[in-house]
C-alpha cells in the first residue's frame, strides 16, 4: 500500500512539476524531467545540473546541425 | 547516494537529450556520448556555489517574480501548483528542482527551429547586425509611447537603492513594441526567449560591461582611466572593440564626463572680476554636488561589482543593480545642470558685471524650462552676492567699492569733464553716471535710478558736504544684508534708504548752506532786484565808468560797492551773503569803457555750486549784464532829460523857431526812449524775474523735492529767465533779440550823446547870444560877431540832421523789435509787445526777407512821419 502511494504521490509530484516548467517554458519533457527529479533527489546540485542540460542541449544542436550540414551535402 | 545510480542517469540523460546521428558512425557517436559524460560529470563534481541558500521559499519566490514579470496570469497558477507541490510528501529536496526549473527557465523550444540564431561574434555582419538592432531600438525608444515608462524608470532611478528591476509595464510595452506591430499570440514568448539569448552573447564583449563600470566613475570625474582614456582635453576615447548599442551608451555617459573637465578647468581659470569669481565660486559648488552625486554612484557600483556573480549570463550584471544604462539614467539631471553651467560659462566670457546678471536672470525668470529655471535660480542666489554687496555699500555707506567697473553705477572718466567744460568740478553731476548696459534685469530702469541717486547723495553729503559723521551713523543704524530673491523687501528698503537720504540732503542744503539765501542773493544783487541798492551803486559808480576801461581800477569799484551796501537796505542782509558780493572788471578789449566792463559778481562755493553750477553763474552774469546796461542807458537818458528840463528854463531858451522846433523833437523822441526802457525793465523784473522766481519757489518747497529737483528747478529757471528776457540766442544771430535790443541801445546812447550835443551847442549860442547882446549894449558897431555866427549855424543843422536820423532808425527797429514780438509764441513776451505800443503809435513791421531789412523800412518809416 504505502509502494503504490508514493508511486502515486511522486507521479503526482512529476506532474506538477512538469506543470510549472512549461509555465516557466523549460522545454523539458516528462522524462527528462523525471531523470533530473530522481538525480536532485540523490543530491546532486541542482544549478550544476542545469549547466548540464544546457550544454547537453548544446550538444544536441549540433549534432543535429551537422546532421543537417551532412544532409544537404548529400 | 549511489554514485552509479547516478552515473546511470546521466547517461539516460545525455541520450534523451542528445539524439544519435543517424549519419554517424558508432564510434563517434560513442565518444561523442564520452565526451559528453565526461562533461556533465566534471560540472557536477564541481563544488556547488554558495550563493543558493537550500531554502524552498527563495526558489518559488525567484519563480514567482519572474512570473510576475513577464506573465501575471501564469503566476497564480503557478502558486496553486506550488502549493500542491509542498503538500506532497514525496520530494526530498524540492526547492532544488524549482530551482533547477528556474535556471531552465526560457529555453530555446528544440522541436521547432529556433525564431532568433544565435549571431556568433565571429561572424562578418555581427557589427552590421548588431548596429541594424541598435537603429532599430533607438528609433522605437524615441516614439512617443514608451516616455511613460521612461518617467517611472526615473523615478525608480532616484529611488535609493536605485533599479531594482525593470517595471513589469516597461516589459510589456517593449513586447508589444519589439517588432513593430502588436502580436496577438506568443509574442512573449519571443521576448523572454530573445532576451535570453542575448544575455547568453552579451559576455563576449570586450572590455565587458564590468570593467567600463570600474572606470565609470573616474570618466564621469574627467580622469583618464585604462579603458577611458581622454586624448586630448575634449576628447575621449572609447575601446573599438564594442558593440555599437554599448557605444552609443558610452556616448551620452561622456557627455557629462566632457562637460564637467571644461567647467573644471573653467572654475581654475582667472576671473576678470568679482561677478566672474563669483560665478566660478557658484559653478564649482555645483560641481561639487555633481562629485558627490559621482560618489555615490561609485559606491553602488563598488557594492553592485563586489557581488557579482560571474557566471551568470552578463557576468551577473543584469541583476546586481547597476549597468551602463542605469549610469546614463542617473547621470540625466546631473548632464543637464552640467549642460546649463558650460553654456552659461561660455556666455560669461564676454559678460561683465551686470550684463552677466541679466544673463543668469534671464535663464531664471524666462527659460521655458522649469528644471532649467530653478537652477539658474539657485545659481543666482550664491552668484549675486558680490553684486549685493556693492549695492549695500553704494546704498548705505555711500561709497562705490567695485574695483572692476561691475555696477552700474561708475566714476565717471576725469577727462570728459574738462571738454565739456559745463561743469567742471561739478560734484553732483560729474562724479559718479549711471551705465545703462550694465543695469542687471533683477532690477527696474527706475529702480537703478533710484539707488543711483541714494549713492550719489550720501556719496555728496559725505565728501562735499563734510557731514560724514552722519553718514556713518546712517548706515550703522539703516544698514541690512541685501541678497537675491526677496525683490518688494528689498525695494521698501531701498525706498526707506532713498526718502532718508534726500530729506538730510535737502535740509543740510537748506541749514547748513543756505542755499535759498544764496539763491534770494542771487535774485537780489545780480537780478538787480535790490532796487536802493542798484541806484545808488550806478550813482556811485556813474563818474567813474565814463572813463575808458583801461583807467578802472579794483579798489575804487570795491569801495564803491561798500559804499552802496551802506548807503541801502543791503547793509541789512546777512554777513554771510554779503561777503560774496565783489565788483571786477571783465576782460577789456581796445575802446571800451568802464561800463562795458563792469560786473558785480557773487561768489558760490562748494557744495552749493552743485545747484547754481558755473552754466548758472554765466546765465547770471549775462543777465546782470543786460540789465546793467539797460539800466545805465535809462540812468543816462534820465540825467539828460532833467538837464533839459531845467534847461528849458534857462539856457535853452532860443528865439530862433528851428531851434525850438529840434529841442521840441528831441524831448519828444527822448521820451519815448524812455518809455521803452522803462516798459523793458519792468518786464524783465517784473514779468520775468519775479514769476520765474515764483515758480522755482513752488517746485523747491515740495515735500519730496530731492537734490536733483532742485537743481533741476534752478536751471528751469534760469532758462526762462534767459529766454523771456530776451537773451535766447535761438535765432540766428542778425535776428537774435539780444543784438536787436544791443542795437537799439546803442543807438539810445549814441541819441543821448547828440542831444548833450545839441545841449552845449545851445549853451554856446546862448552865451554868445548873451555876449552878443552886452557888446551890442556896449559898443553898436562892432561886427567882430560875423564870423562866428557863420560858424555856429553850420553846426546846428548837422546835429539836427543826426538826431533826427538817430531818431528815425530808433523807431524804425523799435517796429522791427515790436513785429517779432507780435509774432512770438510765448504769451509773455508778446504782452511786452502790447505794454510797449499799447496806444498804437508804432506800426510794428513784419520782417519778410532778411536781405536789407532795415534799409528799405528805415526809408518808407522817414517819409512817413
Amino acid at each position: 500500500m504505502p509502494e503504490t502511494d508514493k508511486h502515486a504521490a511522486a507521479q503526482q509530484a512529476v506532474d506538477i512539476l512538469h506543470e510549472i516548467s512549461t509555465i516557466l517554458n523549460c522545454e523539458l519533457d516528462r522524462r527528462t524531467l523525471s531523470i533530473c527529479i530522481s538525480m536532485i533527489e540523490r543530491g546532486v546540485n541542482p544549478e550544476a545540473l542545469a549547466k548540464v542540460i544546457k550544454e547537453l542541449r548544446g550538444a544536441a544542436q549540433e549534432v543535429e546541425h551537422n546532421a543537417a550540414a551532412t544532409a544537404r551535402r548529400r | 547516494m549511489a554514485p552509479d545510480r547516478i552515473t546511470n542517469a546521466i547517461d539516460s540523460l545525455i541520450t534523451h537529450i542528445v539524439p544519435s546521428d543517424p549519419n554517424a558512425s558508432e564510434e563517434a557517436t560513442q565518444e561523442r556520448h564520452d565526451t559528453c559524460f565526461e562533461l556533465v560529470k566534471s560540472i557536477l563534481e564541481s563544488p556547488p556555489s554558495p550563493a543558493i541558500s537550500s531554502d524552498v521559499n527563495h526558489a518559488s519566490d525567484l519563480i514567482k517574480r519572474k512570473l510576475i514579470q513577464s506573465n501575471p496570469s501564469q503566476a497564480l497558477r503557478f502558486s496553486n501548483l506550488y502549493s500542491r507541490l509542498l503538500s506532497l510528501p514525496v520530494l526530498e529536496h524540492k526547492w532544488a528542482i524549482l530551482y533547477l526549473l528556474y535556471q531552465l527557465a526560457d529555453s530555446p523550444d528544440p522541436n521547432e527551429p529556433l525564431p532568433l540564431s544565435p549571431v556568433k561574434p565571429s561572424a562578418p555582419n555581427y557589427r552590421d547586425a548588431i548596429s541594424r538592432d541598435v537603429i532599430k531600438r533607438q528609433g522605437r525608444e524615441r516614439t512617443s509611447k514608451t516616455t511613460r515608462h521612461e518617467e517611472e524608470q526615473f523615478k525608480d532611478a532616484f529611488q535609493p537603492e536605485g533599479l531594482k528591476s525593470l517595471p513589469p509595464k516597461v516589459k510589456e510595452a517593449k513586447q508589444v513594441d519589439e517588432d513593430g506591430e502588436p502580436r496577438p499570440e506568443a509574442p512573449k514568448r519571443d521576448v523572454s526567449l530573445k532576451s535570453t539569448l542575448l544575455a547568453n552573447n552579451y559576455s563576449e564583449i570586450d572590455p565587458s560591461e564590468s570593467v567600463i563600470l570600474r572606470d565609470l566613475p573616474f570618466t564621469l570625474q574627467g580622469l583618464s582611466s585604462t579603458t577611458l582614456p581622454f586624448v586630448k582635453q575634449y576628447t575621449l576615447k572609447l575601446p573599438p572593440t564594442l558593440p555599437l548599442p554599448l557605444v552609443s551608451l558610452l556616448h551620452t555617459l561622456a557627455e557629462p564626463s566632457l562637460l564637467f573637465r571644461g567647467l573644471d578647468e573653467f572654475c581654475k581659470s582667472p576671473a576678470k572680476g568679482l561677478l566672474a569669481q563669483s560665478l566660478r565660486a557658484a559653478i564649482s559648488a555645483e560641481l561639487r554636488s555633481y562629485l558627490t552625486l559621482i560618489a555615490t554612484l561609485e559606491g553602488q557600483i563598488r557594492r553592485a561589482l563586489a557581488s557579482l556573480d560571474e557566471d551568470a549570463p552578463r557576468a551577473g550584471i543584469g541583476k546586481a543593480g547597476v549597468t551602463l544604462k542605469r549610469c546614463v539614467v542617473w547621470t540625466r539631471e546631473a548632464t543637464m545642470g552640467l549642460r546649463l553651467m558650460s553654456l552659461i560659462a561660455e556666455e560669461s566670457e564676454k559678460k561683465k558685471g551686470g550684463q552677466l546678471v541679466s544673463l543668469i536672470h534671464s535663464f531664471s525668470s524666462s527659460h521655458g524650462d522649469p528644471v532649467v529655471a530653478a537652477f539658474a535660480e539657485r545659481l543666482l542666489g550664491s552668484f549675486t552676492r558680490p553684486f549685493y554687496d556693492i549695492l549695500r555699500h553704494w546704498i548705505y555707506d555711500g561709497e562705490l567699492s567695485d574695483p572692476y567697473q561691475e555696477f552700474f553705477v561708475r566714476e565717471k572718466a576725469p577727462s570728459e569733464d574738462s571738454s565739456k567744460g559745463k561743469g567742471a568740478g561739478n560734484v553732483w553731476e560729474d562724479k559718479f553716471e549711471i551705465a545703462k548696459d550694465m543695469i542687471p534685469s533683477i532690477t527696474t530702469q527706475d529702480f537703478a535710478q533710484k539707488v543711483f541717486l541714494i549713492g550719489k547723495s550720501l556719496n555728496f553729503i559725505r565728501h562735499s558736504c563734510g557731514d560724514s559723521q552722519w553718514v556713518e551713523d546712517y548706515s550703522k543704524a539703516a544698514s541690512k544684508e541685501l541678497r537675491y530673491g526677496d525683490t518688494a523687501t528689498l525695494e521698501t528698503w531701498i525706498d526707506e534708504a532713498y526718502k532718508t537720504t534726500m530729506k538730510r540732503l535737502i535740509e543740510l542744503m537748506a541749514n547748513k548752506f543756505h542755499l535759498f539765501e544764496h539763491l534770494q542773493a542771487l535774485k537780489n544783487y545780480i537780478l538787480l532786484g535790490q532796487g536802493d541798492f542798484i541806484a545808488l551803486l550806478m550813482e556811485s559808480l556813474a563818474a567813474n565808468l565814463d572813463r575808458p576801461a583801461g583807467a578802472q581800477y579794483r579798489h575804487t569799484l570795491t569801495a564803491q560797492l561798500e559804499h552802496a551796501i551802506r548807503g541801502s537796505n543791503a547793509q541789512y542782509d546777512s554777513p554771510e551773503v554779503l561777503r560774496r558780493l565783489d565788483a571786477r572788471m571783465l576782460q577789456l578789449s581796445h575802446g571800451d569803457i568802464g561800463w562795458d566792463c563792469f560786473t558785480l559778481e557773487y561768489k558760490i562755493d562748494a557744495p552749493v555750486d552743485v545747484v547754481v553750477t558755473e552754466w548758472g553763474n554765466r546765465q547770471y552774469l549775462k543777465v546782470f549784464n543786460f540789465l546793467w546796461r539797460i539800466k545805465r542807458v535809462e540812468f543816462a537818458l534820465l540825467s539828460t532829460w532833467r538837464r533839459c528840463m531845467t534847461g528849458v528854463r534857462g539856457v535853452l531858451q532860443s528865439s530862433d523857431p528851428a531851434v525850438v522846433q529840434a529841442w521840441k523833437s528831441t524831448r519828444g523822441v527822448l521820451a519815448e526812449m524812455i518809455h521803452f526802457v522803462g516798459q523793458l525793465q519792468y518786464y524783465i523784473l517784473f514779468e520775468v524775474i519775479e514769476s520765474s522766481w515764483g515758480e522755482l519757489q513752488k517746485r523747491i518747497q515740495k515735500e519730496d523735492c530731492t537734490l536733483d529737483d532742485l537743481i533741476q528747478a534752478h536751471t528751469r529757471y534760469l532758462k526762462d529767465i534767459t529766454h523771456k528776457g530776451l537773451l535766447g540766442a535761438k535765432q540766428d544771430d542778425r535776428t537774435s533779440y539780444m543784438v536787436q535790443l544791443g542795437e537799439i541801445l546803442r543807438l539810445m546812447l549814441s541819441y543821448r550823446n547828440s542831444v548833450d550835443g545839441l545841449y552845449s551847442w545851445s549853451m554856446s549860442d546862448f552865451t554868445r547870444r548873451q555876449e552878443a547882446d552886452i557888446r551890442s549894449t556896449t559898443r553898436h558897431d562892432d561886427d567882430a560877431a560875423l564870423p562866428p555866427a557863420d560858424q555856429v549855424p553850420s553846426e546846428f543843422p548837422a546835429l539836427q540832421e543826426r538826431l533826427r536820423q538817430l531818431g528815425s532808425s530808433f523807431r524804425t527797429r523799435l517796429q522791427i523789435l515790436l513785429g517779432d514780438l507780435a509774432y512770438q509764441p510765448d504769451v509773455d513776451m508778446r504782452f511786452l509787445g502790447v505794454a510797449m505800443n499799447f496806444n498804437d503809435v508804432y506800426q510794428p513791421t513784419r520782417r519778410k526777407t532778411k536781405a536789407a531789412p532795415s534799409a528799405g523800412s528805415a526809408a518808407a518809416n522817414v517819409s512817413k512821419g
